[in-house]
């Protein structure tokens, strides 16, 4: 049998092969030397928000998840090319390999047999069932069960083989794990309450660094795991250090205080700036984050495609870009980052055409009233826009939509709320008229979106997914059920081709662009490799050093 | 005395029932939850979240979550954080710290600062100075503070680099030295508004003392200038003022929340605006409670050394 | 004494009054405060007709656009809108929600003190616990947790800001009012059988007058102040609309390259508190010469 590869192993060659093009300036200093043969120095990542949350199997935000990739390991990750590399299984389960049987329904994992948790204890396939149990027990405040709740017959084959069986074949579930850390049952199994467990504030794992100390508000500070399975890690320690504002974190990082700016990174009003700096690389990096505005279909103003049609005509996509995001984000048609490999690269490309808007407008019936808004049988052309208040990019491009819309007879007022309001009951249970808002669709690499487009997936209507939208469309719920089901490639590319050709067709949102961050990292830091399936770029923390 | 004592404490218990009820109501009526920072995190949904607002107990009518959080108050548990899921008072003590810290340094500028203007300005009333001090203190309390804070970051660490844009220390660092050098503009900006007050203050009871018989009769006998202004001016001008830096302890709870926003100082008020806006409940509860508490103790306080210095007040 | 309808006359007319308009005359920064905010005044609600300018006109490509350069005389903003027009309509929502938000304040602590002081007893303890219980919160709760409960806008931000202000009025003439009944003019009036309302409306709040126009004033300088702090937390007056405050916020990140952004707004903000603060410093002094500062 082969040799399991090491996750930065495998990174490393696939650097070689399609580096350059998909991983932007991180990867400039590659090659220029080699890591240090012991744990050397450290690196300061600042973020925005506070990570809070080290239990990686409760709900969490994005900067949690960050930590969770150095603390804990997945059974096999995702890549910035979307593929997945074996960490805590020998290898990734396939049809190929019989892994997954040929219905998908029963898949079987191998394990690694060299692996320790930090406090030493061996990590085996009891680790793994107990992690699923955990996720399925009914007290436990998991923040996702999706995928796991279709895990039936789990089974401890030997102390590092384990195998169950799939309520229904989920081609989505790989990605889903490849997002699932596992715990050590020795110790969250011996507490009587997993959700208060002192776990929580002292998580042991089998990541590259093993947790240090925090400073609540200010700071947490991991050290390098000596006993780590994989190659690395190569700092001594890993420091996350929580600055609440943009601008002082961008002067700190200016400044020499922090190495590395995560997250939000830099805000584009700093890019042309900090491009000049002296010994710092700044990396634009696509997300899988698409800017959108996404319409409450049930609102008879835009429940009309032809309205929703001619706002689209309307929208100066290109002065919202270049004016307030200095032209560093890619326009898109699509709901799939350009770089997913299921992304449709032949969907009609939007045009500002205000005279074919107002064309449209007036052929669907939409007159124009004395003060030059539109109506349509006792209906105004006229509702209101809302997002995070606070947001001052979305806020300016808002007003820039105030004036686009105005042009052919729209009348658009914004409504901002505070985050905690505003993506509460007002946003899940659709009672907005429009909202401007960044999602990452898919899970992880897989491109499925059946969350976010199926017609059962209505929380206004008693459905148990996010489409707060209320899109529903016959055919994209047909071929979103054959696309789970769907294991082969090829087949699946050609489903989610028709999805988003569909979704184009009916503008459930009007796609606006697929968001850049501007990162940016101390000259000399090598190993940095943004991960656009990974949720956060520290996902790979271990295999970073400092050039000497 | 006694029975004084006894009632004032009765009506403190009412009132922090009644702030309890208050502020419960409020914060769970507003709309959004701690689980709206889920709605986009890709890979939950919504039957995701609507499992763990039961498992947390959200769904649940208010009077029942209400009688819950006060009945485990009353037993001495506050709870724990939603965010980080320690205790409470372990959260609030984490970051007293800091802020601690950043009130002690600028109430010292305040006092050593605002005492010489206001004392200064009552001896030479409506000289130059006193007249300065005076359209100075009113523009220092009518600036907005964040906006004095960006403009000397904007000056001093932006342009100049004398001084580090916000934190409390720098990692790795962390000596006195580098403590001091991180307070010294935040300590500045929140001492702004406290100058400003603490002179207007001063220079009221200065005063008020000047005029006053002993002050006289000391001059009359001819003892020094400088003698009479330490020894019975400004000491007996200080007495309110204990007073009133008394009543500003409870502040030290809501924290400078301004100014620990534009230096992100990782105090109390940083922590009061981030537990509001993840709404962590408990945590705001438990802040919420814990100022009302030094409101009541500092009122009770400030009366009783009314009492204690002015036998005219009698306290039935 | 004659009947109650006559007994108005005699207690109003505090002699004070031309002296009281005198010692204001004399009090220079006073008058310089009043100055400034009638200019302020007249310069927003006027102002913008004057000018060749939208507020709210985009023109992103004469952006950033710095002062005393172009026709711009104050330059334009982030999205090219000219920042004069922008901050005379800014003074129009500021101001409004400063004055606004002083008279809802001001209605709602009076009523409370006054009842408060005149019932005494079990009504007045009731007012006045409530009263300390809403000083008991931290004011960025309720700002906070009440701009979350309603839809913000000039009107309820407004509500806000007058919400967690009434309570120094209300202690204030809770305090008067307490004082001022025991009086022999407000016992005679009971004696004679006037009405509770009779008494607390055209007896006693007269006498408290002055007291509540120094309150009110400096309330009008705290909301403004407030309204800033508001924008400044995410919870303010929404765009394209301008306020002092939100433009102040919105220019944050611009510090470094397009400073006039925050500056002008900055100092719109602060010339307008220190004015209604020099103002009421003024007024106390004239019409009550035993209260000092602050």
């Amino acid at each position: 049998m082969a040799l399991p590869v090491l996750p930065s192993l495998d990174r490393r060659t696939l650097l070689g092969v399609t580096g350059a093009a998909l991983l932007g300036t991180g990867v400039r200093a590659q090659g220029a030397s080699k890591p240090p043969a012991a744990p050397k120095g450290q690196v300061i990542v600042g973020l925005s928000q506070e990570p809070t949350r080290f239990n990686p199997l409760m709900p969490a935000i994005e900067v949690d998840q960050g930590v969770w990739w150095n603390l804990f390991s997945p059974l096999w990750g995702v890549l910035p090319d979307g593929s997945f590399n074996p960490m805590l299984a020998k290898e990734v389960p396939s049809l190929e390999n019989g892994g997954i049987s040929a219905d998908g329904l029963t898949w079987r994992v191998k394990l690694r047999d060299d692996v320790k948790w930090h406090d030493g204890t061996p990590f085996t396939a009891e680790d793994v069932k107990f992690t699923i149990d955990l996720i399925n027990n009914p007290k436990f405040r998991a923040g996702s069960r999706a995928g796991h709740d279709q895990v039936r017959d789990l089974t401890v084959v030997g102390p590092h083989e384990i195998t169950w069986k799939m309520a229904e074949a989920n081609a989505v579930y790989i990605s889903r794990l490849a997002w699932t850390f596992l715990v050590p049952r020795h110790i969250l199994g011996a507490v009587a309450d997993p959700n208060d467990a002192p776990f929580n504030n002292a998580p042991v794992g089998t990541g590259p660094f093993v947790w240090g100390e925090r400073v609540a508000g200010d700071h947490l500070l991991l050290r390098a795991n000596p006993h780590y399975f994989g190659s690395g890690p190569y700092l001594e320690r890993l420091v996350f250090k929580y600055i609440p504002d943009m601008t002082v974190m961008y002067t700190q990082f200016r400044t020499g205080e922090i190495d590395y700016t995560s997250i939000q990174g830099i805000s584009p009003d700093h890019y042309a700036e900090a491009k000049k700096l002296a010994n710092r690389v700044i990396s634009v990096n696509p997300s899988a984050s698409i800017e959108s505005i996404t319409p409450n279909l049930e609102k008879p103003q835009l429940a009309d495609r032809a309205v929703r049609e001619a706002l689209y005509y309307g929208m100066n996509k290109k002065a919202i870009i270049d004016a307030i995001y200095y032209g560093l984000p890619t326009p898109t048609e699509s709901f799939l980052p350009a770089q997913s490999w299921a992304y449709d690269s032949t969907l009609p490309k939007q045009q500002h055409d205000p005279a074919r808007a107002n064309k449209i407008l007036d052929a669907a019936g939409w007159a124009r009233g004395s003060d030059g808004i539109r109506a349509k049988g006792g209906v105004r052309l006229a509702f209101s826009d809302s997002t995070t208040a606070g947001n001052y990019a979305r806020e300016q491009a808002q007003q820039l939509l105030i004036q686009d819309w105005k042009a052919i007879g729209a009348a658009l007022t914004i409504r901002n709320m505070p985050a905690a309001v505003i993506w509460g009951d007002y946003y899940r249970l659709s009672q907005f008229d429009s909202v401007m808002i960044g999602v990452t669709f898919g899970i992880g690499s897989d491109p499925d979106v059946t969350d976010r487009f199926a017609s059962w997936a209505i929380p206004a209507k008693g459905g148990s997914g996010r489409n707060p939208s209320q899109y529903a469309n016959a055919k994209v719920d047909k071929l979103l059920r054959q696309g789970v089901a769907e294991f082969d490639p090829t087949r699946r590319k050609a489903i989610y081709a028709g999805i988003q050709q569909q979704v184009r067709e009916d503008l459930a949102i009007l796609p606006m662009f697929q968001y850049a961050t501007i990162e940016g990292t101390k000259k000399g830091l090598v190993g940095y490799t943004p991960n656009i399936n990974a949720l956060s770029n520290c996902w790979n923390c271990g295999s970073w050093y400092w050039a000497s | 005395m006694a029975r004084y004592l006894i009632r004032r404490l009765g009506q403190s218990l009412l009132l922090l029932w009644l702030v309890s009820m208050i502020g419960f109501a409020i914060l769970y009526l507003a709309p959004g939850g701690p689980l709206s920072q889920f709605a986009l995190t890709p890979g939950m949904s919504e039957a995701d979240l609507q499992r763990l607002a039961h498992q947390m107990g959200l769904d649940r009518p208010l009077p029942v979550q209400y009688a819950e959080w006060a009945w485990r108050l009353i037993t001495g548990n506050w709870g724990r954080s939603y965010r980080d899921n320690q205790p409470v008072l372990w959260v609030i003590a984490s970051h007293l710290g800091a802020t601690f810290e950043l009130m002690a340094s600028s109430t010292l500028i305040a006092v050593l600062f605002g005492s010489w203007v206001g004392i200064l300005g009552a001896l030479r009333r409506h000289s130059l100075f006193d007249a300065l001090s005076t359209v100075g203190a009113m523009v220092a309390l009518s600036i907005p503070t964040f906006w004095f804070g960006l403009v000397m970051i904007y000056i001093f660490s932006v342009e100049l680099g004398w001084l580090p844009a916000g934190s409390r220390f720098t990692l790795g660092d962390g000596s006195l030295l580098d403590y001091l050098h991180h307070l010294i503009a935040p300590s500045l900006v929140l001492a702004l508004v406290t100058i400003a007050i603490w002179s207007r203050y001063m220079r009221a009871a200065m005063l008020e003392v000047i005029n006053q018989d002993f002050v006289r009769t000391a001059r009359a006998k001819g003892l020094p200038e400088r003698v009479i202004l330490i020894r019975h001016t400004v000491r007996n001008a200080l007495l309110p003022m204990i007073t009133i830096a008394g009543l500003q302890l409870p502040t030290l709870l809501s924290g400078a929340l301004v100014t620990e926003t534009v230096f992100t100082w990782p105090g109390m008020g940083r922590l009061f605006l981030d537990s509001i806006s993840y709404r962590d409940y408990p945590t705001v509860m438990g802040i919420l409670m814990c100022s009302a508490l030094l409101v009541l103790i500092g009122n009770l306080l400030a009366d009783l050394c009314y009492a204690v210095a002015d036998p005219r007040i009698r306290l039935d | 004494m004659g009947t109650a309808a006559t007994l108005p006359a005699e207690i109003e007319a505090p002699p004070a009054g031309s002296r009281a308009l005198r010692r204001f005359m004399h009090h220079r920064l006073a008058l310089g405060g009043l100055a400034m905010l009638v200019l302020l005044t007249l310069n927003s609600a006027l102002g913008p007709w004057l000018l060749p300018f939208d507020d709210l006109y985009i023109d992103i490509v004469h952006r950033f656009a710095p002062p005393f350069e172009s026709v711009h005389l104050l330059g334009t903003d982030q999205l090219g809108r000219d920042m004069l027009a922008r901050l005379m309509m800014a003074g129009r929502v500021s101001l409004t929600v400063g004055f606004a938000a002083m008279l809802l304040s001001t209605a709602l602590g009076t009523v409370v003190g006054a009842v408060a002081g005149y019932y005494g007893r079990l009504t007045g303890t009731v007012l006045m616990r409530v009263v300390d219980a809403m000083l008991c919160f931290p004011a960025i709760f309720l700002l906070l947790t009440l701009a979350a409960l309603v839809e913000p806008g000039l009107w309820t931000i407004t509500l806000i800001i007058a919400l967690t202000s009434w309570m120094e009025v209300a202690r204030i003439v809770e305090g008067q009012i307490r004082a001022l009944r025991e009086r022999d003019f407000a016992v005679s009036a009971e004696v004679m059988g006037a009405s509770d309302r009779w008494i607390i409306f055209r007896e006693l709040l007269p006498n408290a007058v002055a007291a509540i126009v120094v309150a009110a004033t400096l309330i009008v300088a705290r909301a403004i102040l407030l309204e800033s702090y508001i924008s400044f937390l995410g919870y303010g007056i929404q765009p394209p609309t301008p306020s002092w405050g939100n433009m102040l916020t919105n220019a944050q990140q611009y510090f470094d390259t397009a400073p006039w952004l925050a500056i002008f707004p900055g100092v719109m903000i602060t010339l307008a508190v220190t004015s209604f603060n020099f103002l009421g410093d003024g007024l106390r002094d004239a019409l009550d010469p035993r209260m000092e500062l602050p």
